[in-house]
C-alpha cells in the first residue's frame, strides 16, 4: 500500500507514460529563462494587431529581443499565485489600475525602472501613468454614450450625469457598468449626478454613491460586465444611452452604427504595465516598457487603435482628424476627470482595500 | 508485482488510480487551501464567521441553492421523457437524436450565450415576432431575468441529464416490458412498475451530475440575469480576480461543498442504490394499507388483466401497433425539445456568415471572412490540435481510472462509498476558479505548469468525476451474480471483466468517455491557470479577445465543430442505407 501511494513515482510513472504517447510536453520555465526573450501579456483582436506593430515589432527591430505575445485576460489572484510558487512564467502583465496597485501594495511587482526612459519622454508623460510599479502607455475613457436614433443631437438629451440620472425628462433604456469588481463601477458617475464637484470626488463618499445609484437603479436594463458585453448592447440597441468605453463606442462608430459619445465629464484611466516579482526577464521588460513611453510608437499605436497617447508630446504626429478621437485629445481634457487607482488599492485599518469594501457593499446592495 | 495484483482484486485496489491522480493533483493542495481557511496554525474560524456575518452571502447561497434544485428539476422533468423517447426510437433516429442532444457543447458557451440574448433580447427573435403579430404593443422582458438565466442554464445542463439516463435505459432489457404486458398490465403500469425503478440509477446520476455543476455556475447568471441573479460562484470569481487573500476564497469554496454535500445525503446520493437481486418479497403498495376505498376500481382491474394480456398478445402481431396519438405526441415533444437545444446552434451558424466586424443576428450581409480568418491563421488550427489531443488523452485515463473506480465502488459497502463518492465529486462540486488554485499549486510541486501533462492531469479529475457517475449508474442495475456464475466456471477476473461486466456496461463507459471528452474540450477557467501562458488551448484562445469583442471566429469555429458530428451521422447513414439495399437486392433465402 505504501509503495503504491508514493507521490512522487506514481508521478514519474504516469507523467512518462503520458509523455510517450501522443504528448511532447515543454517546461515552459526552461524555454522562458533563455536572455533575449520577453513574454508580454496583450489582449488579441485589433488591440493585439496595433500592439504587434506599433510597439512589438519595431522593439524586437531594434533590441533583438524576441517577444513571444500572451494573449489571456489574467487576474491579479493569478500573478499573485505565480510570484507567491516563485514560477513566474510571464514578464509584463496588463492591468487595470486598481488590481496593478493592488499588487504592488503586497510587495509582488518589480519596481519599474524610470533611469532608462527618455527625459523628455518622461516629463510628457500624465502623471498618473507612470507609477512606481505599473507605467500606462495609453489612456482611454468612459463616457456617456447616445444611440442617435433615440436620442438625436438636434433634440434635448442629457449632457451630464445628472441629467443622465434624470430619467423623467430623459426617458430611455440605460446601461450601465457593474461594480461587482469595486473597479471599475459607475461610483464616480453616481457622485457626479448627485452633485459632488469633480475634483472632489476622492476619498469616494460609498453610502453617498449607493444611494444614489439606487435611483437610478430601476431605469438601468443591463449592469454590464466587459467591454464585449457594452459593445453588443450598443449595437444591438438594448440601450438608447449608456456609460461605455471610448474605444467600443468608437469602433461601433467606424462601423457606421448610430452611436455618438458625449465628452463632457469623461473618466480617464490607463491600464498598467507590471512586471510580476521573479519575472525572468525583468530586464528586458523594463525596456520594453520604456519602448512603449515614445512619443512615435505611442503616435503610431493611436493611428491604429483609437486609444490615447499618455505622451502628450505624441499628439504633435498625430493628425487632427485621429486626434479628435482620443481621449485626452485638448479639448476634451478641461471637463474630463481621472481616476485615483491609489484610492482604490487603498488599504484601511480592518485590512480592506477600498476595492473590496466596494464588492461588499455592492453585494449586499445587488440582492436588496 | 504479486502484491499489486492482491490489491488489483481488492475493491479498494480498483478505486486507486482514481484518487491517486486527485490526491496528486487536487488532494494536497485542497487540504492546504482548507488549512488557510481556518487560519493554520492558528486555527479559528473567523472566516466562516465572516462569511456568514454578511447577510448577502446567506441570501446569495440559498439563491444558488435553489437556482440549482429549480434547473436540476426542469432538466429532469424535460430530460427523462426525451431519454425514453430516445432509447424506444429505432436505431438510425435514435442515433440521430443522440448526436443532436450533444451538438451544442460543441459550440462555445460564449456565442451560445450571446444566441440568447439575439432570440430572448427586447428586440430579439421572439419580441419581433410578437409585435409584427401585433399580439404585444410593447417588448416582453424575457432578457435580463431569473427565467433567462433558467432557459440559458438547463441549455447546457439537458445533455447532462440525458447521457447518464441513456446509458442506463439502453441497458435494460426490453422484454422485461413484454413480459409485465403480456401478464396484462397496461402500457403505464408496466412502464411505472418495470422500466421506471430499472432506469432510477440514471436518474439519480444525472441529477446529481446537474446539481453539482449546476452549484457551479456564473457565465449564464452574469450574462443572462438580472442583478439579483447572482450565484455564489460570482461572488468568488469576483475575490479570485480582484483580492490576494485565499482565505475568504477558501471559506466560500468549503461551504458550497458542504452544502452540496448537505443536499446530496438529503436526497440520498449513493447512486448504486441498495443492490438486491435476491428477488423481493412482495409488497403491498402504500395505497392498498390505506383502506379499501379504492377497492372497487382495482377489483374491475383485476377483472381486466387476462384480457389485456390476451389483447397484448393478438397486438403483438400486428403491423404497426400501439397508439398513433401517443406516437404523435412522443415524436411532438421529442421534436420541441430539439428545437431548444439547437435554435441557437443555427442562430451561431448563420451568425458565422457574418459581414460585420461584430456578432449580429440578422447578419448585415454574407461573407465567408471567418472561415477565411479561422483558417488563414496558424494559431486557431494549432489550438484546435492541442485541445484534441489534450482531450483524447484526458478521456482515454479517465475512462480507465474512472470505469475502474466505478467499479470498486460497487464492491464496498455503501457507508465509504458515500464518502469515497463524494471525495471524486469535489472537482465537480468546487467552483472552477477555485479547482484551478487548487489544481496550479499541486501542478506547481510536480514542476508541471505550462506543461499538456498538467493540464491533461488537471482536466482529469474533473473527468473522472463524470466517468465514474456515469458508468455507477449502469453498474446499479448490474447483476453480480453473472460475474460470480463466470468465476465460478473458473473465468480470472480479468477475463470476468472483459468477458461479462465490460460488455454490460458499455453504454455507461461510452457515455463517460464522451463526457470525458467534450468537458476537457470545453474546460477555460483551470486551463488559464495551469497552461503557465505558453500552452493555447480552443477555449483560450476564443477568450482572448474578450476585454475587447466577442470575435465572430468563434462562430465559424463552432459552426465547424458542429459540422464534424452531422458529416458523420450522414456518412453512418449512407452506409446503412446501402447495406439495406444489399440485403433487398440479395436472393431471399440467405436472409437470416
Amino acid at each position: 500500500m505504501n509503495h503504491f501511494l508514493n507521490r512522487r513515482r506514481f508521478m514519474q510513472a504516469t507523467s512518462s507514460a503520458i509523455a510517450a504517447g501522443a504528448l511532447s510536453s515543454t517546461a515552459s520555465h526552461v524555454l522562458a529563462q533563455s536572455s533575449g526573450e520577453l513574454r508580454l501579456n496583450m489582449s488579441a483582436g485589433n488591440f493585439g494587431e496595433a500592439v504587434m506593430s506599433a510597439f512589438v515589432k519595431p522593439f524586437e527591430a531594434e533590441t533583438g529581443i524576441k517577444v513571444t505575445p500572451v494573449y489571456q485576460d489574467i487576474r491579479a489572484a493569478q500573478v499573485g499565485l505565480m510570484v507567491k510558487t516563485n514560477n513566474v512564467t510571464i514578464d509584463t502583465v496588463l492591468l487595470g489600475q486598481a488590481n496593478a496597485l493592488l499588487l504592488a501594495e503586497n510587495d509582488q511587482l518589480e519596481k519599474i525602472d524610470y533611469s532608462i526612459h527618455g527625459q523628455r519622454d518622461l516629463d510628457a508623460i500624465a502623471g498618473f501613468c507612470k507609477h512606481s510599479f505599473g507605467f500606462g502607455s495609453y489612456i482611454y475613457s468612459s463616457n456617456m454614450v447616445y444611440n442617435t436614433k433615440k436620442f438625436p443631437a438636434n433634440k434635448p438629451r442629457p449632457s451630464h450625469w445628472a441629467e443622465f440620472w434624470d430619467v423623467e425628462n430623459f426617458p430611455g433604456v440605460r446601461a450601465l457598468p457593474s461594480g461587482q469588481y469595486g473597479y471599475p463601477g459607475s461610483f464616480e458617475e453616481a457622485l457626479l449626478a448627485d452633485g459632488v464637484a469633480a475634483n472632489a470626488l476622492y476619498p469616494i463618499d460609498i453610502d453617498r454613491a449607493f444611494a444614489s445609484l439606487e435611483k437610478i437603479k430601476p431605469n438601468v436594463r443591463k449592469w454590464w460586465t466587459s467591454g464585449a458585453e457594452i459593445l453588443q448592447i450598443m449595437r444591438d440597441g438594448v440601450a438608447d444611452i449608456a456609460l461605455s468605453y471610448d474605444g467600443r463606442a468608437l469602433a461601433l462608430i467606424d462601423q457606421g452604427a448610430p452611436i455618438e459619445i458625449n465628452r463632457n465629464q469623461a473618466r480617464l484611466t490607463c491600464d498598467y504595465y507590471v512586471i510580476p516579482k521573479g519575472s525572468p526577464n525583468a530586464h528586458n521588460a523594463q525596456r520594453y516598457i520604456a519602448f512603449t513611453g515614445r512619443a512615435d510608437r505611442q503616435a503610431a499605436f493611436a493611428q491604429l487603435f483609437a486609444q490615447s497617447p499618455s505622451n502628450r508630446n505624441a499628439f504633435e504626429l498625430i493628425s487632427e482628424k485621429v486626434a479628435r478621437k482620443l481621449a485626452t485629445y485638448p479639448d476634451y481634457m478641461t471637463s474630463s476627470f481621472t481616476v485615483d487607482g491609489e484610492w482604490y488599492a487603498k488599504t484601511g485599518s480592518d485590512g480592506l482595500a477600498n476595492s473590496q469594501r466596494l464588492i461588499q457593499r455592492w453585494n449586499a446592495w445587488i440582492v436588496r | 508485482m504479486e502484491k499489486l495484483q492482491k490489491l488489483g482484486r481488492m475493491p479498494v485496489g480498483l478505486i486507486i488510480p482514481a484518487i491517486a491522480i486527485l490526491f496528486v493533483i487536487f488532494g494536497v493542495p485542497i487540504v492546504q487551501l482548507f488549512l488557510i481557511s481556518v487560519n493554520a496554525p492558528s486555527f479559528s474560524l473567523v472566516n466562516y464567521q465572516a462569511f456568514f456575518r454578511q447577510q448577502e452571502n446567506v441570501f446569495v447561497l440559498f439563491q444558488t441553492i435553489k437556482m440549482s434544485v429549480v434547473a436540476t428539476a426542469i432538466c429532469v422533468i424535460i430530460g427523462y421523457p426525451t431519454a425514453y423517447l430516445i432509447v424506444i426510437a429505432s436505431k438510425p433516429v435514435r442515433t440521430g437524436l443522440i448526436v443532436f442532444v450533444f451538438i451544442p457543447w460543441l459550440t462555445s458557451g460564449l456565442v451560445r450565450t450571446y444566441a440568447w440574448t439575439v432570440i430572448l433580447g427586447d428586440h430579439g427573435l421572439i419580441n419581433n415576432l410578437l409585435l409584427d403579430l401585433r399580439l404585444i404593443s410593447d417588448p416582453l422582458p424575457l432578457l435580463y431575468n431569473r427565467l433567462a438565466v433558467y432557459i440559458g442554464m438547463v441549455h447546457i445542463m439537458l445533455p447532462i441529464m440525458i447521457l447518464p439516463l441513456l446509458s442506463v435505459m439502453q441497458g435494460i432489457d426490453q422484454s422485461l416490458l413484454a413480459a409485465a404486458r403480456s401478464m396484462g398490465a397496461r402500457p403505464f403500469a408496466a412502464f411505472w412498475r418495470v422500466f421506471l425503478p430499472l432506469s432510477l440509477p440514471g436518474v439519480r446520476s444525472g441529477t446529481l451530475l446537474v446539481f453539482v455543476v449546476s452549484l457551479g455556475f456564473f457565465i449564464t447568471p452574469q450574462a443572462l440575469g438580472g442583478l439579483r441573479d447572482a450565484m455564489l460562484s460570482n461572488f468568488i470569481a469576483v475575490q479570485v480576480a480582484s483580492s490576494l487573500n485565499l482565505a475568504p476564497i477558501a471559506a466560500a469554496a468549503f461551504i458550497l461543498l458542504a452544502i452540496a454535500v448537505f443536499m446530496l445525503s438529503l436526497f440520498g446520493m449513493d447512486i448504486y442504490g441498495t443492490q438486491d437481486h435476491r428477488g423481493r418479497t412482495v409488497r403491498k403498495s402504500w395505497r392498498s394499507q390505506l383502506s379499501s376505498l379504492g377497492a372497487l376500481p382495482r377489483y374491475l382491474n383485476e377483472i381486466a388483466i387476462p384480457y389485456r394480456a390476451r389483447h397484448w398478445a393478438a397486438q403483438l402481431y400486428q403491423a404497426g401497433s400501439g397508439s398513433s396519438w401517443s406516437k404523435i405526441a412522443g415524436a411532438v415533444f421529442v421534436l420541441l425539445v430539439m428545437i431548444y437545444l439547437l435554435f441557437p446552434e443555427l442562430i451561431v451558424i448563420i451568425m458565422s456568415f457574418s459581414a460585420g466586424p461584430f456578432l449580429e443576428f440578422p447578419p448585415s450581409g454574407f461573407s465567408l471572412q471567418w472561415y477565411r480568418s479561422l483558417f488563414g491563421d496558424p494559431s486557431w488550427i494549432r489550438a484546435f490540435w492541442d485541445s484534441f489531443q489534450i482531450g483524447v488523452t484526458v478521456t482515454i485515463l479517465s475512462t480507465i481510472a474512472g470505469t475502474l473506480a466505478a467499479a470498486g465502488l460497487a464492491r464496498t459497502s455503501p457507508r465509504p462509498r458515500t464518502f469515497l463518492m463524494m471525495v471524486i465529486l469535489t472537482p465537480i462540486t468546487f467552483p472552477a476558479i477555485v479547482v484551478g488554485v487548487a489544481a496550479y499549486l499541486g501542478l506547481v510541486n510536480l514542476g508541471l505548469i505550462g506543461t499538456k501533462t498538467g493540464i491533461v492531469l488537471a482536466h482529469s479529475i474533473g473527468s473522472i468525476a463524470y466517468v465514474v457517475v456515469i458508468v455507477a449508474a449502469t453498474l446499479a442495475n448490474f447483476d453480480q451474480r453473472l460475474e460470480h456464475a463466470a468465476k465460478s466456471m473458473r473465468a480470472g477476473p480479468v477475463r470476468t471483466f472483459m468477458r461479462v461486466t465490460l460488455p454490460l456496461i458499455r453504454p455507461g463507459i461510452i457515455g463517460g468517455a464522451v463526457f470525458a471528452f467534450i468537458a476537457s474540450f470545453d474546460e477555460m477557467v483551470v486551463t488559464s491557470l495551469v497552461s503557465g501562458f505558453s500552452i493555447r488551448t480552443l477555449p483560450l484562445k476564443m477568450f482572448e479577445n474578450i476585454n475587447q469583442q466577442i470575435d465572430p471566429t468563434i462562430a465559424a469555429v463552432g459552426s465547424l465543430l458542429t459540422l464534424m458530428p452531422v458529416l458523420w451521422l450522414v456518412a453512418l447513414y449512407v452506409t446503412w442505407w446501402r447495406s439495406r439495399l444489399r440485403l433487398q437486392d440479395a436472393p431471399v433465402n440467405s436472409v437470416a
